[in-house]
């Protein structure tokens, strides 16, 4: 049984249709993240299965339970907000009863649970404080220990880490993932950060103008992507896309590229774009997939001429501009390449991990 | 940036001065009204009167609560003021934190109206407001009083509220409401502590409109029940002007508001919602 499912889930403000219908289904123990550009609704969706915002048509499931009309304190969930809304007048340890205390809990069973919750995230001294007198990862804390503490069947996190400066980012990040793993609850994270999608997740929700687009584990999101956007949303800098048209050449199906290279494709690639002679696609790579010619790739790899425009330097690795006609074609390379602003390169490409998709709809054209 | 070294001479005649004349101007009226309360009648009107007075006495103020009813009137005024918070506390607290939480058909008329009752001269309404309190058997009474003084206090304190409640994020409610409460708990229970100095303030303010009211004291009530106002009105008479006895009521009139000011002025400025969310 899912912990939380979504089924045909539809939401309109007045007229404005903003999630058309969603269908997902999220297993117990899961950790899903819900990720997509601003406005993409994934915030809206997660309020949605919070009851913080009425479902215009469809069901939301909780527990095998259809929760569609019922207040947020009746769907056993708890929730991280981004700015943490922590309730100034009360302390941390007041912060974190509160739930418990709405409960009838006794009194005993409150100090046992808190005490809990506070030693899991390490905040145990700050008992006795007013949230005014916390630093922000410490109220980023406490508002995980007062989701926590009352172990509630679903968690949702609202971009938590969107207020935390880049370092602690990092850190909340891992310990977000610990804490998830020892307490193994379903838990529904929103963010419009890649990066927090990918090292979190189980599985990806990628979202976009209220559609879901694809739904995998992180590997399927960043090597399979179905959709043109999962593709330019995820990866750091993101795929490379160059127009190009289907060509048969001599029998062979082949990619012409803008600038007129030709580029041969590998088996499983032609043969799914043998019947599209003709058509505009766009081609994709991903940086890490394009490697230097004098590096011994296998020599059936396919190779460009490419002129350098200009390097970012990042430490471990050096990413390389190219230009290639009107687009450009950035790599990923070690930090001992360093080839100057101007020369002409040769480069080759990693004809498995090459992707293309189709210029009208978006949509994959690869055979997963 | 440059940093001039103003000299003192100049700090004096530039800020200390104007200051000073501004404060006397403002406070000048009451420290005459308090002067004249602490003279014998008898000398105020003498030859060799002065500014200060020759001899303190607390004798119009002995006379103010012997021989005239002001005890009862200032009862009355506490009644009605008091009412008046709490009816115009309630109505407007619940109203506001609807105008400021949920968006509902007609919120913005209703919001307009509420304004626009404001820009009305009290004195438009005054006979409408007897016709209907005749009707109800409520003239001279406290609760026509507090009644007549909540059509103008609600709509102002609303507005009041509405930007305390404004001030306070949406997350907290939702926050509380995921914890478990219902929406009216969340309001009771976490929202209104927040706002307590806001309401601490809209309350001052709806019982120093109340406690200072004039018109709809004379006019609705003023046998029965004859609030402060009204009672130190009736110290003019036609010939003559109970000098001693009028600063004195004034004197006592002014005190709660003045006490009430100084006890809350703390909370008032205290950042409460500090910490609540990023930050």
């Amino acid at each position: 049984m899912s912990a939380v499912s979504l089924r045909n889930v539809f939401k309109s403000y007045d007229s404005t249709l903003v999630i058309h219908g969603v269908n997902l289904e999220i297993h117990d123990g899961e950790f899903i993240v819900f990720v997509g550009p601003s406005g993409c609704g994934k915030s809206t969706l997660m309020r949605m299965v919070a009851g913080l915002e009425d479902i215009t048509a469809g069901e939301i499931l909780i527990d095998g339970q259809v929760v569609n009309d019922l207040p947020p304190r009746d769907r056993d969930i708890a929730m991280v907000f981004q700015d943490y809304a922590l309730y100034p007048n009360k302390t941390v340890f007041e912060n974190m009863a509160f739930g418990l205390r709405l409960r009838k809990t006794p009194e005993s069973e409150i100090r046992a649970s808190v005490q809990a919750a506070a030693a899991t995230l390490q905040i145990e001294h700050l008992f006795d404080r007013l949230p005014k007198a916390l630093s922000g990862g410490q109220r980023q804390r406490v508002a995980m220990g007062r989701a926590i503490v009352r172990q509630p069947k679903v968690f949702l996190f609202d971009e938590p880490l969107s207020n935390l400066d880049a370092l602690l980012r990092n850190q909340v990040r891992a310990e977000i993932k610990k804490l998830h793993h020892r307490l193994k609850g379903t838990t529904i994270y929103v963010t419009h950060d890649q990066v927090e999608a990918m090292t979190l997740a189980d599985r990806i929700v990628v979202l976009r103008a209220g559609v879901i687009v694809q739904v995998g584990t992180p590997d399927e999101i960043y090597h399979q992507p179905r959709h043109r956007f999962v593709a330019g949303f995820t990866g750091s800098p993101p795929m490379n896309f160059v127009d190009a048209s289907v060509v048969s050449d001599n029998g062979q199906v082949m990619l012409n590229l803008v600038s007129d290279h030709r580029l041969p494709l590998p088996e499983t690639l032609s043969r799914a774009v043998e019947e599209r002679v003709g058509d505009e696609v766009e081609f994709g790579i991903r940086p890490e997939n394009l490697h230097l010619a004098n590096s011994e790739p296998p020599a059936d790899w396919p190779k460009l001429s490419l002129k350098v425009e200009l390097i970012e330097p990042m430490g471990a690795e050096n990413l390389v501009h190219f230009a290639l006609c009107k687009n450009s074609l950035v790599g990923r390379f070690g930090n001992h390449v360093r080839p100057a602003p101007g020369t002409l390169i040769d480069v080759v490409l990693d004809p498995t991990k090459m992707h293309l998709f189709d210029k009208q709809s978006g949509e994959t054209l690869n055979r997963f | 940036m440059r940093t001039a070294r103003i000299s003192p001479a100049r700090r004096f005649f530039l800020l200390h001065l104007p200051m000073a004349l501004i404060v006397l101007f403002a406070i000048g009226p009451y420290l005459w009204m308090l002067i004249t309360s602490l003279k014998p009648e008898s000398t105020l009107f003498s030859a060799n009167r002065s500014l200060l007075p020759d001899v303190v006495t607390l004798e119009n103020y002995v006379r103010l609560f012997s021989r005239t009813g002001f005890l009862r009137n200032l009862g009355h005024s506490l009644v009605v003021a008091s009412g008046a918070v709490v009816l115009g506390l309630s109505v407007s607290i619940t109203a506001a934190y609807s105008f400021s939480r949920y968006r509902f058909r007609g919120r913005r008329t209703l919001m307009l109206t509420f304004l626009l009752i404001n820009m009305f001269p009290v004195v438009l309404l005054i006979i409408p407001l007897f016709i209907i309190m005749k009707h109800l058997q409520l003239l001279d009474t406290h609760a026509g009083l507090i009644l007549a003084h909540s059509t103008f206090a609600i709509p102002f304190a609303t507005w009041m509220m509405i930007s305390y409640f404004n001030a306070v994020p949406r997350s907290l409610d939702e926050a509380a409401q995921v914890d478990g409460c219902r929406p009216f708990g969340a309001m009771l229970r976490v929202v209104l502590p927040v706002t307590l100095p806001g309401i601490i303030a809209t309350g001052i303010y709806i019982f120093i409109t109340s406690w200072n009211e004039y018109l709809y004291a004379s006019v609705l009530a003023g046998q029965d029940v004859r609030v402060l106002t009204v009672a130190v009105q009736t110290l003019i008479g036609e010939y003559e002007i109970a000098w001693g006895l009028l600063t004195g009521g004034g004197v006592v009139g002014a005190l709660p508001v003045t006490l009430l000011f100084m006890l809350i002025q703390k909370r008032l400025i205290a950042g409460m919602t500090q910490g609540a969310v990023k930050g």
